[in-house]
């Protein structure tokens, strides 16, 4: 080949090349900030797309989500899901990069674009590490069912739904999930608010934002962090414009109390190292090692155990949990050396039966009682000690039968032991506030999971004056069906009595507290719709 | 890819070895220029990552770009081919369900790509160098780089968002079959039938999450060119 022909073929060679070098398209750009509530892939991911009819249709494929669409009504929007990364705070106050949903309505009418309100939503206590409640494409997914929840019921229905997964879950890094520690679990819900407000005017519907309302929901572990974030909101000088939580465990150190006493709730084996670890991580005060507060069956590795990527059925198999064994059923006695101290623990520290309890508590409360068990015998002692010495005054009105009114909900003066201090610290009486926009707090009153009349009963005497003067309400869906909500409570109550029929008292009330959610959130929605 | 370089350094040996069996010939350099008419047959597995349901794939649509071509005459028989297309815009089509979610999916343009994908070929010549019609035969290697990777609006609605498409170059086989027909002394015209073996990896990138197949392709051209010996 000649030098001439050789420069002809690169020449020809060069020029294609050139000719054909256009750009590749970019991805989203990952932001550099770690601030609260940036927004670190922005636009984020829209994970699924789906028109009304499509989620209608998705929904109606299973009986579960065909029983949820005859609840939440037709879709009267299709729903675009996103998944958002952004930054929030852990507890130590660093930078974590944590991960929720965005669920924006589509559609041609007004009630589904455009200016719209948002519904910031916190999910029940979770157990799967992959939580995510972004991933509506995976019905095997742990978050599915809560996921296809609040979007049937809020964003079909023309709201923006913004929901965190919570650090420890999905991508987070924590290691742990920080249970119940008020200040963290309102920061996220903040930080997600912060980040879906950035993302908004950037997704395939730009025009779809927030019209400047505000609720705020959440169901369970969810109900307690949606009325966190409405205290540090408020605490903040932000409007809220109404808020819904719905059976939380919102009076915390009172349910700590009763649950120590004997009154072992259903998923207390899986509620006790979420918090103990929780608290340990935060304050540093709950143990020197687990072995303080747990059984020697089950203390090697339970301070790392939640969340985890397995299932709860193979905790339980492979012995790293027990299924409802909290407390031994050899139950201890106190042996502080003051009589009346000791007496007034044993008393506590007996195993529930009845009378004076019903049959059906006993055998609930049973339940919580076995061996091999979880909590050791001389902690419990421990705590049992310092609620009789440092009561929690709603606690001792519950446990002794009393009514709840603002006279005797007091939190404890001084407790002295580290997890109940931590109680203290993050129960929602703490602070001395009080709602100052419209709140519902819905549950069921005979809720095996979060007891309601120690938690939202409690609340509504500690706020007596927001309920006289109709701010505050109380739906309890077991009562009596009336008012605007008697539907709801009427569906319920047939809701579980099939479930009854079907599967037997002893395994429905597994399912009791799951059961409640839909239809406090539904009742949610239209408190939410009748705020002006 | 080690098997394909090293086929592709015999290639380029046999050529090199063979250069100095032109002695002789008057006109050893040939130029051509045609039409490239590309067809892709084309297998791959389904999209697999985050929030990807089952069953999602893609084809390759054809198209037809401008054929370039350098022809060394090694002896009377063998030539030496480097032939190359314009690098073509070639779409991504979508293969799968009528609908992801409520996104419109198969038979959508989801990507453009373009690609440079020059190959070398060893040629033997049936019949005398002075005859009309002359066919032959090749093999070869063929390299593809690609670039200029475009999600297009309905691939970004599928896919999520904004998205960057990663496909590595490809090194692979390559064959040709054809006959030239000589006009006159200089100029013939040439058809000729070739394929090549391209494989790669699509990796898409959309908001940080990551989904990938596999790619197979074999693209096979119909070429019809105009030719000049020198």
């Amino acid at each position: 080949m000649s030098q001439k022909n050789g420069r002809l073929i690169w020449a020809i060679l060069a020029a294609c090349a050139l000719a054909g070098c256009g750009h590749d398209s970019p991805t989203a750009p990952i932001s550099a900030s770690r601030q609260r509530g940036a927004l670190a892939v922005d636009p984020p991911l829209r994970v699924a797309s789906l028109s009304a009819s499509a989620f209608a249709t998705q929904l109606n494929a299973t009986a579960t989500g065909a029983q949820l669409l005859q609840l939440a009504g037709t879709p009267a929007c299709g729903v675009d899901f996103y998944y958002l990364k952004y930054w929030t705070v852990d507890p130590a106050g660093s930078p974590t990069e944590v991960s929720g949903a965005l669920m924006v309505p589509t559609g041609s009418s007004s009630q589904c674009s455009g200016p719209r309100p948002i519904v910031l939503y916190a999910h029940g206590t979770a157990t799967a590490s992959t939580y995510n409640i972004a991933d509506i494409t995976d019905s095997s997914n742990a978050a599915y069912s809560e996921s296809a929840m609040i979007a049937a019921v809020f964003a079909a229905h023309g709201y923006i739904v913004v929901a965190p997964n919570y650090e420890g879950y999905d991508i987070s890094n924590l290691g742990y999930h920080p249970y119940l520690d008020a200040a963290v679990n309102a920061d996220d819900m903040e930080d997600a608010l912060t980040a879906a407000d950035t993302a908004l005017p950037h997704t395939f519907t730009p025009d779809t934002t927030g019209d400047g309302k505000l609720f705020i929901t959440g169901y369970s572990e969810g109900g307690y962090v949606a009325m966190a974030t409405v205290k540090a909101m408020q605490a903040a000088g932000e409007t809220v414009t109404a808020s819904a939580p719905s059976s939380g465990p919102y009076a915390i150190e009172g349910l700590g109390d009763l649950i120590f006493f004997g009154q072992v709730d259903i998923g207390s084996t899986v509620f006790a190292p979420l918090i103990t670890t929780s608290y340990q991580n935060a304050y540093q005060n709950v143990y020197n090692q687990p072995s303080d507060v747990y059984s020697s069956a089950y203390a090697g590795g339970i301070d790392t155990l939640l969340p985890t990527p397995v299932s709860l059925t193979t905790l339980f198999s492979t012995g790293k949990l027990p299924e409802s064994a909290l407390f031994d059923t050899a139950t201890p006695t106190s042996s502080t050396g003051v009589t009346q101290i000791d007496a007034a623990a044993d008393a506590l520290l007996a195993k529930p039966a009845s009378p004076p309890y019903s049959a059906a508590e006993a055998a609930l409360f049973d339940a919580g009682f076995g061996a091999p068990y979880l909590i050791n015998n001389t902690y419990r002692v421990q705590y049992v000690d310092d609620a009789v010495e440092n009561p929690d005054e709603a606690a001792m009105t519950v446990i002794h039968g009393g009514t709840l009114d603002s006279s005797d909900i007091a939190l404890a003066t001084a407790p002295a032991i580290g997890l109940r201090e931590d109680f203290k610290l993050n129960d929602m009486r703490n602070g001395g506030w009080a709602p100052e926009e419209p709140m519902l707090m819905c549950g069921a009153d005979q809720d095996p999971t979060v007891f309601f009349e120690i938690d939202t009963g409690t609340m509504a005497a500690e706020w007596s004056t927001q309920v006289q003067e109709g701010l505050v309400s109380v739906l309890d869906l077991d009562a009596t069906p009336s008012g605007p909500y008697a539907p709801l409570q009427q569906g319920f109550q047939s809701a579980y009595d099939a479930l009854v029929s079907a599967e037997g008292a002893s395994t429905a009330i597994q399912s009791f507290h799951s059961t409640e959610a839909p239809f406090c959130m539904v009742a949610a929605r239209d408190f939410f719709a009748q705020v002006p | 890819m080690q098997h394909k370089i090293a086929t592709l350094a015999l290639g380029v040996a046999v050529a090199l070895a063979a250069t100095g069996a032109h002695a002789g010939n008057s006109d050893p350099n040939d130029v051509r220029i045609g039409a490239y008419l590309l067809h892709f047959d084309s297998s791959g597995g389904d999209i697999t990552g985050p929030y990807t349901v089952p069953g999602l794939n893609t084809s390759i649509e054809s198209t037809t770009t401008l054929y370039l071509a350098y022809v060394r005459q090694l002896s009377r028989h063998f030539q030496l081919e480097l032939a190359m297309g314009w690098p073509p815009v070639t779409y991504a089509k979508a293969v799968g369900p009528a609908f992801v979610g409520s996104v419109p999916y198969n038979g959508k343009q989801i990507a453009s790509i373009r690609w440079f994908s020059p190959t070398a070929l060893l040629e033997y010549n049936f019949l005398s160098p002075r005859s009309q019609w002359r066919p032959f035969v090749g093999i070869g290697v063929n390299y593809t780089s690609f670039f200029s990777r475009q999600i297009t609006a309905a691939g970004a609605a599928v896919s999520g968002g904004p998205t960057s498409i990663s496909l590595p170059s490809s090194v692979g086989p390559a064959a040709t079959a054809g006959v030239l027909y000589r006009l006159s002394t200089r100029w013939h015209v040439v058809a000729s039938y070739s394929v090549a073996e391209v494989n790669s990896r699509l990796t898409t990138d959309t908001a940080g999450v990551h989904r990938s197949s596999e790619i197979h392709f074999w693209p096979n051209a119909v070429v019809l060119s105009v030719g000049y010996s020198f």
